[in-house]
């Protein structure tokens, strides 16, 4: 890893160095940016980060289930640098941190196995002066809309970062005899089962010891995801996201919410 | 703007071209002349692409709307330009700004021209191809009910926000002021064969590629950014991205973003205190024809 940029280029800065002088930017929809506002917060600018990244080539074996360790550190990598870089941009904002977070891969028609991982979002900074930035100091980042931030505010909870685990999997092919013993039979693949079942346990796993070391006391809005990306079927990524937060307030009481029924069905 | 040329004087031989022709060509003189026409009578019908409710919400404020209205814009871009070359594609990054700009004047004048004082949701057309760079703005102008002053081309605003959003943000202080859009295009250098070759079985970072992205965001955002502080705004929402490389050049990258811009006109944001609600509806059920039969 010597060729990746150390840090953000000079554009980047020069484009930053403008909205430090009261101008924000923001994809939030006009909903979501009163709704930040309306839990104390401003909008600071539109952060990302992006990697175009190669990923190597692992051998499988056509009748064995394993992690290929190879692509999982690949797409751990690629995600952590465009997830880094759009960190960067937010601190150097001077932000809280980062509401809305997408992670996004697209292939390009630049060569096989060239993805580009892009990470993008909202910087926030909380008007009242108080930090709200996480156990590392670093800026919070958040794949939680406008909205669901500001029901997760109502609660007392405050996000601490966003939290992944990704596992590449190889899924053993059966066997002829295996396909021919169970055709016309009502079974269970053990096999598959199995492959399917620790490979998501690998993803949920590293999640969570990801937000241990935040010292989350939660994780929300948690997605798992299921890609084969360009691998073929049986070459499949895990990967599990969310939000980890941390209860900041005591007791919070809710307000019982108005039960509607809308006319406009 | 000028008219379409005489007739006559494009053809070298001086011959006045067989009839179809001739009559396209006054066609389109009467449609570019019907554009050029006065402010409509205030009994004027008017026309609106706003659903019934969004037409409610503005009526709730004290606006209404008159009249669809269109910009429209389209710029030539030299041949051979996306193939090969270094850095930015300055041809195809001005011919969008031009474009952009003069979609935007467009659609100015044509709101000022129906009375209103401003566009909302603006639906934004960005044609990239090969040989040119079109924009196509389409809007419903807006004025406070019963305005009779025809405001100046300069003053109107324009946005892609809906009339709900344009409710929600007067109610809470904001008014918008314009769109602010920036675009860049660049070449994203090629590997090496050896480069290439050598890279094949590796995890690696392919930075030229990851730069050449990077300038064309920075210089897009850059440009969004200056447009907006040029409106006077201290913010740009629902900003949308388009990236990638170009579907007719691979080696070109493009990067656009517009938005709306929006300024605190107020003394100071007004918080709107939502209230939760639950409903209680059921998500609606298709019925099928073909499980009432049984079959």
């Amino acid at each position: 890893m010597t060729d990746t940029p150390q840090d953000l280029p000079e554009g980047a800065s020069k484009r930053l160095a403008e909205l430090e002088h009261g101008l924000f930017t923001s994809d939030l929809s006009v909903n979501e940016f009163l709704l930040i506002k309306e839990v104390g917060f401003h909008p600071l600018g539109f952060v990302m980060g992006s990697s175009i990244y190669h990923t190597g080539i692992q051998t499988r074996k056509w009748g064995q289930s394993q992690e290929l360790t190879k692509l999982t550190e690949a797409m751990y990598n690629a995600r952590e640098l465009a997830m880094t870089r759009m960190e960067e941009e937010a601190a150097e904002l001077g932000a809280d941190g980062v509401v809305g977070v997408r992670l996004d891969v697209n292939y390009y028609e630049w060569g096989k196995d060239a993805a580009e991982f892009i990470a993008v979002g909202t910087a926030v900074k909380a008007e009242n002066g108080v930090s709200y930035r996480n156990k590392l100091g670093k800026p919070f980042t958040s794949d939680l809309s406008g909205q669901d931030f500001w029901t997760l505010m109502q609660t007392g909870h405050i996000p601490q970062g966003l939290v992944m685990g990704t596992c590449v999997y190889h899924i053993a092919h059966r066997g002829i005899g295996q396909t021919l013993g169970s055709a016309g039979q009502n079974v269970e693949l053990p096999n598959f089962t199995q492959a399917l079942y620790e490979a998501r346990e690998l993803a949920m796993t590293r999640m969570q010891d990801e937000a241990n070391q935040l010292d989350a006391s939660g994780i929300v809005g948690v997605r798992l995801e299921e890609k084969s990306h360009q691998w073929g079927s049986h070459t499949i990524e895990f990967l599990s996201l969310g939000t980890a937060v941390v209860k900041t307030s005591g007791e919070v009481t809710l307000p019982a919410p108005t039960t509607i029924i809308s006319l406009d069905n | 703007m000028t008219g379409p040329a005489p007739l006559a004087a494009d053809r070298p031989d001086g011959s006045a071209g067989d009839a179809t022709s001739g009559d396209i060509r006054k066609e389109m003189l009467a449609a570019a002349q019907s554009l050029d026409r006065s402010a409509p009578s205030p009994a004027a019908a008017m026309t609106s692409d706003l659903s019934i409710d969004e037409e409610l919400t503005l009526h709730s404020i004290g606006w209404e709307p008159i009249e669809l209205v269109y910009g429209v814009s389209l710029h030539s871009i030299p041949m051979g330009v996306w193939n090969w070359g270094q850095g930015e594609i300055t041809h195809a990054s001005s011919a969008f700004a031009r474009s952009f700009a003069a979609a935007t004047d467009r659609i100015h004048h044509e709101c000022a021209r129906s009375g209103g004082h401003g566009v909302v949701g603006v639906h934004v057309e960005r044609n990239v191809d090969r040989h040119h760079i079109g924009i196509a703005l389409t809007g419903t102008a807006v004025r406070p009910v019963g305005a009779k002053k025809l405001p100046s081309a300069d003053s109107v605003f324009v946005s892609d926000l809906s009339g709900r959003d344009f409710t929600l943000l007067q109610g809470s202080g904001w008014m918008p002021l314009g769109l602010a859009a920036g675009a860049s295009f660049v070449y994203a250098p090629r590997r090496s064969m050896g480069t290439a070759m050598k890279q094949t079985s590796q995890n690696v970072e392919l930075t030229n590629f990851t730069e050449a992205m990077y300038a064309a965001r920075e210089s897009a955002m850059e440009r969004m950014q200056r447009s907006a502080l040029a409106l006077q705004g201290t913010g740009v929402v629902e900003v949308k991205v388009t990236e990638g490389p170009m579907e007719f050049a691979h080696h070109a990258i493009g990067f656009s973003a517009y938005g709306t811009v929006i300024r605190l006109v107020a003394g100071q944001h007004r918080n709107l205190a939502p209230r939760m609600v639950l409903p209680l509806d059921d998500p609606v059920r298709g019925v099928e024809a073909t499980a009432l039969r049984g079959a």
